[in-house]
């Protein structure tokens, strides 16, 4: 079931790797050649010898590890050469800088999706359709209970909830780059008009986006000395490493919410222990997974991060596509 | 709009963990709509439609069926999500079907006294063509609350407590004169409604009113330098508390939680009504084995109590007593103020008296509890001990001189329970739970020693926090040896404290052991799988009981 030695890409310990390039794809090991899909930390690994990056992802990665490490940079769309193997990112719609890359070698056209989503972010590039013949892509939300609601409607919602308990103070926790972003941007564009205020690890990729020429609305810094009537009917985005912590336990009069597209499940909303959950996500839903794969034109699909046996079992079955294994775990 | 606006209540209460909160979204329902739409809220949030119109497979087939979705795929869907009616909800979200919306200002009132009741006149494929027709016509924020009440799933986190408390807060009407106003057949209409927020109130409601209850302490060495005749001593029983009242021929059953339950045991009620005095009483309600004169676990308990008016059957099945002991008011005279010790001589009197001149037997549902007489410190202990024996937690000691005030006040009542029984034991299996828990493997197995052999003897779900449960499940999937089904067997490494009623011995079981209400008190981070109790310690825990 494996994708057999001579594809141009498989997994190897646990990574996508491209033998004949000598080069891996968001490695979660130190290796020679890594090409990065996007910033997030559970896409790259410390310590690798040389990094491929667009230019945004490789900013945001100095901001993240540090200024000494060794990057080679490309806008999207720019080809390069590995080993007679062309290689280009392309936009993914996930974060800023966030890509699909593209391997072309004898006429053979390989995409890997990235971490990708088709919603409107305005924090970030479009996603890009790419014709190919192999397509490897994530399904994190391979099931047809998932369907986004549009961005306005969430950001509204999360306005409403705020504004209705105007005594309280109410802390969103989201993911420090991306998502924290894409909802300050949407959020600025509500009826919602208090202040709005972000933790550290949040207000330093604001900064990054802004230097990039992303609109991103002033954030205050919390500090110690907060008055709690102060935040008193205010935003705060936090990220969710802190929601269990003491941080939080020095709030008072407080709601919480969480952004993530896993909210969309009542049992795992109940579950999460925070009072609200907003369903909005920077990966694809159902539909979108079908949609890329379709518009792709590919002709042999591979799945992976996530459910893939449904969405994999649907294609075959309703559209007759030809969808391939690869355990990640091999 | 008013659908909308129930759709809206559903998700602000459930998406609220404080109870203020609740209150406060549910007084602005009932102050911004119609009494006809608040009295069908006021009816689905307790509970009182549970009726099931289609099944959750129905459903499911249905919508396989109308949109040719593969059946496998909504199954697997379901796995995730755990309930049908929001499975069906969160697929029909991905349905492109053009929406007409006509139905978009259709009322609660509407949507559950015509369109539901009517679907169950129609033969199926009527019935079928009308929920797709629904599903379509319907916007689709309300999608969740039409298919919840009709495969009869509606529930939220809202107890009757909390409707009672925001109707009081509404009116500034005492909330045990709401709860009596709720109880009974509460049919939705304008009238009941209100009647419900009704400024006059009417003595047989004024006549219902329980006093507030007097809770027991935890048990304080301290007390062991008193006088033993000091203290009046009773068995502290594994019931439910009531607070029965009998004035001017009108009975009422209230529970701590300010819950009147009347309708739960209608064979007490009746009974009840027979003597001829007033009085209020304190005690406690159990399930009774009349033929070995101990109680029933708690779990026949709830057979019971989850149940409003309960066939005979039911009521032969598991038969219910109440053991008072206090008295509290007699033919209008409150004598909370006298003595303890006096009290009980009252009680003692009037019950042999009522035993005596009542007409029907009433000793068969009614009784009066059995005082205890330790000679010392010591011999109450022994009692304590003994309390597993006849199925109670412990002891209840109550000082001789005290009046009867409210709340949980210092020195004057005390619990005094047994410990509960523990052995740390290895997780051996896990399988997935469902509902809330859907998703996640949170039914556990455990086992004992036997020798080298590690040998199941029993199985809990409760008793993690929700982080531990997370955590677990994580470490689940990564220390799975094999798969059967649902169920997941384990690499043995994890031990948990787990704390028990009863054991006895069992045929049934390999173990040769059966435990009653197990549950996990501890995980036991700090042991290894060697360190676990053997069979051997689950005998000789045995043998120490009997």
């Amino acid at each position: 079931m494996r994708i057999k030695q001579e594809n141009l890409i498989r997994y190897k310990d646990g990574n996508l790797y491209c033998e004949l390039a000598d080069i891996w794809i968001d490695p979660r090991k130190p290796v020679k050649q890594a090409l990065i899909t996007h910033a997030h930390f559970d896409h790259f690994s410390f310590g690798c010898e040389e990094y491929f990056t667009t230019i945004e992802t490789a900013i945001l990665l100095k901001e993240r590890v540090g200024d000494n490490i060794k990057i080679k940079m490309f806008d999207y769309g720019e080809e390069f050469k590995i080993n007679g193997i062309n290689i280009s990112f392309h936009p993914s719609g996930h974060i800023l800088g966030s890509s699909q890359i593209r391997f072309i070698f004898a006429e053979e056209k390989w995409l890997i999706s990235g971490d990708f989503k088709l919603e409107k972010d305005n924090t970030c590039k479009k996603y890009e359709i790419i014709k190919t013949d192999f397509l490897i892509s994530e399904c994190t939300f391979g099931l047809p209970i998932f369907k986004w609601d549009k961005t306005d409607k969430i950001a509204n919602n999360i306005s409403k909830w705020i504004t209705n308990s105007p005594e309280k103070t109410s802390l969103l926790f989201c993911y420090s780059l991306g998502k924290a972003q894409r909802l300050l941007n949407e959020i600025s564009q509500t009826n919602f008009k208090g202040n709005i205020y972000s933790h550290q690890s949040i207000f330093k990729m604001n900064n990054c986006y802004r230097e990039l020429g992303i609109d991103i609305v002033d954030t205050l810094k919390i500090e110690n000395e907060n008055k709690i009537d102060q935040l008193r009917g205010s935003l705060i985005l936090l990220p969710p490493s802190l929601s269990k912590g003491s941080y939080i336990k020095n709030l008072k009069n407080i709601q919480t919410a969480f952004a993530s597209g896993w909210m969309s499940i009542r049992a795992l909303r109940k579950r999460s222990g925070y009072d609200k959950g907003f369903a909005i996500s920077d990966h694809a839903d159902w539909d979108g997974i079908l949609e890329v794969v379709k518009k792709s034109e590919a002709k042999n699909v591979f799945f992976h991060h996530g459910d893939s046996e449904s969405i994999s079992k649907y294609l075959v079955e309703k559209e007759s596509i030809n969808v391939k294994f690869f355990g990640e775990q091999i | 709009m008013s659908l909308n606006k129930f759709s809206e209540l559903f998700e602000d209460l459930d998406s609220s963990n404080s109870t203020n909160n609740k209150i406060k979204v549910l007084k602005n329902y009932f102050l911004s709509n119609k009494p006809i739409d608040s009295s069908w809220a006021i009816y689905l949030l307790t509970g009182k439609s549970n009726k099931r119109f289609v099944s959750g497979r129905y459903l499911k087939n249905l919508f396989s069926q109308v949109y040719e979705y593969p059946q496998w795929l909504i199954d697997k869907c379901y796995l995730k999500v755990g309930d049908s009616a929001e499975v069906i909800t969160l697929l029909l979200k991905n349905k492109n079907t053009s929406r007409n919306n006509h139905l978009s200002n259709m009322s609660l009132n509407e949507l559950l006294s015509k369109t539901i009741p009517d679907l169950s006149k129609l033969n199926v494929d009527q019935k079928n063509l009308e929920i797709k027709n629904i599903w379509e016509s319907l916007p689709e924020d309300n999608h969740l609350i039409f298919n919840k009440i009709l495969t009869g799933t509606f529930r939220v986190g809202v107890s009757i407590g909390l409707i009672t408390k925001s109707i009081s807060k509404l009116t500034n009407i005492d909330e045990e004169i709401i709860s009596h106003r709720l109880m009974g057949d509460f049919k939705p209409s304008i009238d009941s409604y209100q009647s419900l927020i009704n400024k006059n109130i009417n003595i047989e409601e004024l006549n219902s009113k329980p006093f507030p209850f007097l809770l027991a302490n935890t048990f304080e060495d301290k007390i062991f330098k008193y006088s033993i005749n000091d203290f009046q001593f009773e068995w502290k029983y594994d019931g439910i508390r009531i607070q029965l009242i009998k004035r001017s021929g009108n009975v009422s059953l209230w529970t701590r939680g300010q819950e009147l339950v009347n309708e739960s045991f209608p064979e007490l009620v009746e009974k009840i009504s027979y003597i001829k005095d007033d009085f209020v009483l304190d005690g406690e309600l159990l399930v009774w084995n009349f033929n070995e004169q101990i109680a029933f676990d708690f779990s026949f308990l709830q057979k019971r109590l989850n149940r409003k008016s309960p066939t005979r059957s039911i009521q032969i099945k598991y038969p219910i007593i109440f053991i008072a002991y206090d008295l509290l008011e007699i033919n209008g005279r409150d004598i909370r103020e006298i003595k303890l010790e006096n009290r009980r001589i009252d009680l003692e009197k009037y019950f042999s008296k009522w035993q005596n001149k009542t007409e029907n037997n009433i000793s068969d549902i009614f009784k009066i509890c059995d005082l205890i007489y330790p000679k010392d410190w010591p011999d109450a202990l022994t009692y304590k001990e003994k309390s597993r024996e006849n199925n109670t937690e412990g002891l209840i000691i109550k000082k001789k001189s005290s009046i009867y005030t409210s709340g949980r006040k210092k020195g004057i009542w005390w619990k005094y329970k047994v410990d509960p029984m523990q052995l740390d034991a290895v997780l051996i299996y896990a399988k997935g739970g469902s509902g809330r828990r859907a998703g996640l493997y949170t039914d556990y197995s455990f086992a004992l020693w036997r020798d080298q052999e590690l040998i199941k003897f029993a199985s809990a779900y409760s008793g993690l926090t929700n982080i531990e449960i997370k955590e677990l499940d994580n470490w689940i999937r990564k220390n799975t040896i094999e798969k059967f089904g649902p169920v997941r067997s384990l690499k043995p490494e994890m031990v948990f404290e787990i704390s028990f009623e009863k054991i006895q011995f069992s045929k049934r079981h390999k173990s040769g052991i059966a435990v009653r209400f197990p549950r996990i008190t501890k995980w036991r981070k700090d042991k290894k799988i060697n360190d676990a109790d053997s069979l051997e310690n689950a005998y000789e825990l045995m043998k120490k009981i009997s």
